[in-house]
């Protein structure tokens, strides 16, 4: 049986945000719910990464275990879906989960913070397949489609991969076998040697160097 | 099932047995008239009615000090319960639904703490009525009864408050049936009543020229 | 020797030095690309500078903190590393062990009541009353009471309901339960910060330390046996409620505050942490009320009038607090004295 899983290729990512705004459009999230985000680590210093966050439709999920409703289920591919209807909006799965995938829509006074939203995976809810109300709540059921989550698919440089496990840890292990060299294959130092940028940011001589 | 009854059929019989029990009850004592008075009138009745309505909100300077602990709660009760009925947004929208008649709620935070200052008014008044040896002696279940069946519709209120399991929105409606159908029988008509109440013993000391 | 056996003889150690030579360079040869590689490293090849970040983001010593274009609290963090520590405190510790705690002390009580019984007033009731607390002092302990069990039921509900009332009431069923439990819990917290003051406001002045607590403690209060302890309006046990309840309440509306208004900025670590004290304090303090409420209904008779009505026997009052007892029929004399015709009796209204 597959098991879904996404995979952000740090070396790939190049902080477009085009999986940010192709989720937020394809699953009509309301204002100030972010499902998905980039984020960049070291930004502006040599050594930069980015690597695209949700969720990460964990196999032993914090956000299930803690859930004082118990409103979340786990499909076949093992893709982690909530029910908002029994979600109470206690946060306690945002408090829960290492990646900040839960958000809520209101940012109320007195615990007032509406039904939590999070990554789906694009399989939608427990509402029935496609259908409208299902998609007016949880946004779209591509999986159903037989189709991939669409942040992955409208990946700018194919960082974000998303798909059953093993197939895209197979690619990964792929790129890095390819890539060889230890990343030393491309990056500034291969491409500017060693031109007066390069020495001014003191990592001449070096591929983008920078610890 | 039972919320198409409490929408429906319910809510109908609770309003009607409500609007003609207050009536019936308001006209029935003011049919009552009383013996009529021959003696020279020393000052206006009418403003001795106006008078004593507006003085009988403070206690009495000789009563003030042992009357604290109820005149606050009382107050914070009865505003904090006045600001819930009228203004809070879920309310506003339910008369509006009903009447046509909207105007603008106040803010989410406004209602949850108009809510917190008539429900400790509230209990602080009932438990103090409980406690105080003369109170507890001449309260009657019809006096206890008022008391938990408004906390009741207040708590069925805030626990439906995220307006998200209609079921709970169904439970407050029924409690407020409930309160809706006990009303006009019970001491709650003081609602109604404090101002004729009032009204009378102004004016009847008024005439005779005495701030009653 | 002959010519052709010379060449033989040649040919053999051809072949032998040939198969020698291939089977030595075999294994000799593929040496060298590693001794080159051995060399090049040690010349400063640099490690991808990757896995310096990406140790760092696994080791979860700290949450690291990224630029993002979402903008919210937190938004920037790449793992919340405190997380999985709440959730192990909370499924692993809290609840497990917050059942065992309440268990195992309803337990003792009920077992100490069975073995010891209730504690008896020294010569049985007398009769005659005196008044221990006023009307005010009453009504805000029930007050303090009726907020303090809304707020411990409905917060027992959202800890323990997912294991106990999920199988009874189905998950809709226990999703508008808990929905109900939570709206009420988070509208009566703020009021428990007004009771609480209410209550300290009420009953500071007699729950300081005097002596006499001290010994009143060694002897465990006449609880274990040895007959009645000397003490003041409130001995030592009730003091130490006393500052536990508000001390433990005061905790709990502060955390309670920050957990109720979410929105003033404050991380998950906040959050987590906040919910850990609460949650910690929160069972604490209900397992001590079993205590006081054991020790007020069952434990010691006549105790309970005293919340009630306000009054007690005088009996109840010498064999428990003599020397509260010995001032208040002090002040009545004194009372008397100066007053001919005397106030009304210590008991009845105030």
């Amino acid at each position: 049986m597959a098991r879904m899983k996404f995979l952000c290729d740090a070396e790939r990512c190049i902080e477009c945000n085009a999986c940010v705004t192709a989720c937020k459009n394809e699953n009509d999230v309301p204002w100030g719910v972010n499902r998905r985000r980039v984020v960049t680590i070291n930004d502006g210093s040599p050594g930069e990464r980015s690597m695209s966050v949700a969720c990460m439709h964990c196999s032993d999920a914090p956000c299930a275990a803690v859930c004082p409703v118990d409103c979340f289920y786990f499909t076949d591919d093992g893709v982690v879906l909530h029910d908002k209807d029994i979600c109470i909006g206690c946060g306690y799965c945002f408090y829960a989960c290492p990646f900040g995938a839960p958000q809520f829509p209101q940012d109320g006074v007195f615990g007032q913070r509406g039904k939590m939203d999070k990554c789906t995976f694009c399989a939608g809810g427990p509402e029935a397949d496609n259908s409208p109300e299902e998609r007016t709540r949880y946004g779209s059921n591509r999986l159903a489609e037989g189709k991939l989550p669409l942040c992955a698919e409208m990946c700018a440089t194919r960082s974000l991969l998303a798909g059953d496990g093993d197939t895209v840890s197979d690619i990964f292990r792929e790129r890095v076998t390819w890539r060889g060299s230890a990343g030393m294959g491309w990056g500034w130092g291969v491409a500017y040697g060693k031109s007066g940028l390069r020495k001014g940011k003191g990592v001449d001589g070096r591929a983008t160097g920078g610890d | 099932m039972f919320a198409n009854l409490v929408d429906g059929i319910f809510w109908d019989v609770a309003l009607w047995v409500f609007a003609i029990g207050v009536l019936w009850r308001i006209l029935s004592i003011f049919r009552v008239r009383n013996k009529p008075d021959y003696s020279e009138p020393r000052g206006s009745g009418f403003a001795g009615a106006v008078g004593a309505n507006l003085r009988r909100f403070i206690p009495r300077s000789e009563m003030i000090t042992r009357t604290r602990l109820q005149v606050v709660a009382g107050y914070l009760f009865h505003l904090g319960l006045f600001a819930l009925l009228l203004f809070a947004a879920p309310h506003v929208l339910f008369i509006e639904a009903q009447t046509g008649l909207g105007w603008m709620p106040m803010p989410y935070w406004a209602f949850i703490v108009a809510a917190q200052l008539s429900f400790i008014g509230l209990m602080l008044l009932w438990i103090h009525r409980v406690m105080h040896p003369v109170t507890r002696l001449i309260s009657d279940a019809d006096d206890h009864v008022a008391a938990l069946l408004t906390f009741i519709v207040m708590l069925t209120g805030c626990m439906a408050l995220i307006e998200q399991f209609d079921g709970l929105r169904v439970f407050h409606r029924f409690t407020v049936e409930l309160l809706m159908v006990y009303f006009p029988f019970s001491r709650l008509m003081h609602a109604f009543m404090f101002i004729p109440s009032r009204a009378f013993t102004g004016a009847w000391f008024g005439r005779r020229g005495v701030k009653a | 020797m002959s010519s052709s056996k010379r060449s033989r003889i040649r040919h053999h150690r051809m072949v032998v030095f040939s198969l020698l030579s291939l089977l030595v360079l075999t294994l000799v040869l593929p040496l060298i690309p590693h001794a080159v590689a051995e060399l090049g490293e040690s010349t400063g090849r640099v490690a991808n500078p990757g896995t310096e970040l990406w140790r760092d983001v696994r080791q979860r010593d700290r949450s690291i903190v990224g630029a993002t274009q979402v903008k919210g609290v937190d938004s920037g963090v790449l793992i919340n590393v405190h997380g999985e520590d709440w959730r192990q405190f909370r499924m692993q510790q809290l609840i497990p062990y917050g059942a065992a705690l309440m268990g195992i002390v309803l337990s003792v009580i009920l077992l100490f009541y069975l073995v010891r019984g209730p504690l008896r007033m020294q010569g049985g009731a007398s009769g005659k009353k005196i008044q221990r607390f006023n009307v005010f002092e009453r009504t805000t302990h029930w007050f303090t009471v009726g907020i303090f069990w809304l707020l411990a039921l409905t917060g027992l509900v959202l800890l323990y309901g997912r294991f106990v009332l999920i199988p009874l009431l189905g998950p809709d069923g226990f999703g508008l339960t808990a929905s109900a439990c939570k709206e009420a819990h988070n509208l009566f917290g703020p009021m428990f910060l007004v009771a609480i003051l209410m209550l300290f406001v009420t009953f500071v002045k007699d729950n300081f330390y005097v002596r006499g607590d001290f010994t009143w403690l060694l002897k465990g209060g006449g609880l274990l046996g040895g007959g009645h302890v000397s003490a003041g309006r409130f001995n030592a046990g009730e003091k130490i409620w006393f500052w536990i309840a508000v001390s433990g309440g005061m905790v709990l509306c502060v955390t309670g505050l920050i957990l109720d208004f979410a929105v003033l900025g404050q991380g998950r670590e906040v959050m987590a942490l906040s919910h850990v004290l609460h949650g910690i304090v929160a069972l604490v303090v209900i397992t001590v009320s079993f205590g006081h409420i054991y020790l007020g209904t069952a434990g010691v008779e006549g105790t309970l009038s005293s919340m009630t009505t306000g009054n007690v026997d005088e009996a109840w009052a010498k064999s428990h607090h003599d020397r509260w007892y010995a001032e208040v029929k002090a002040a009545a004399a004194d009372a008397d004295e100066t007053e001919p015709g005397g106030v009304a009796s210590p008991a009845g209204e105030g």
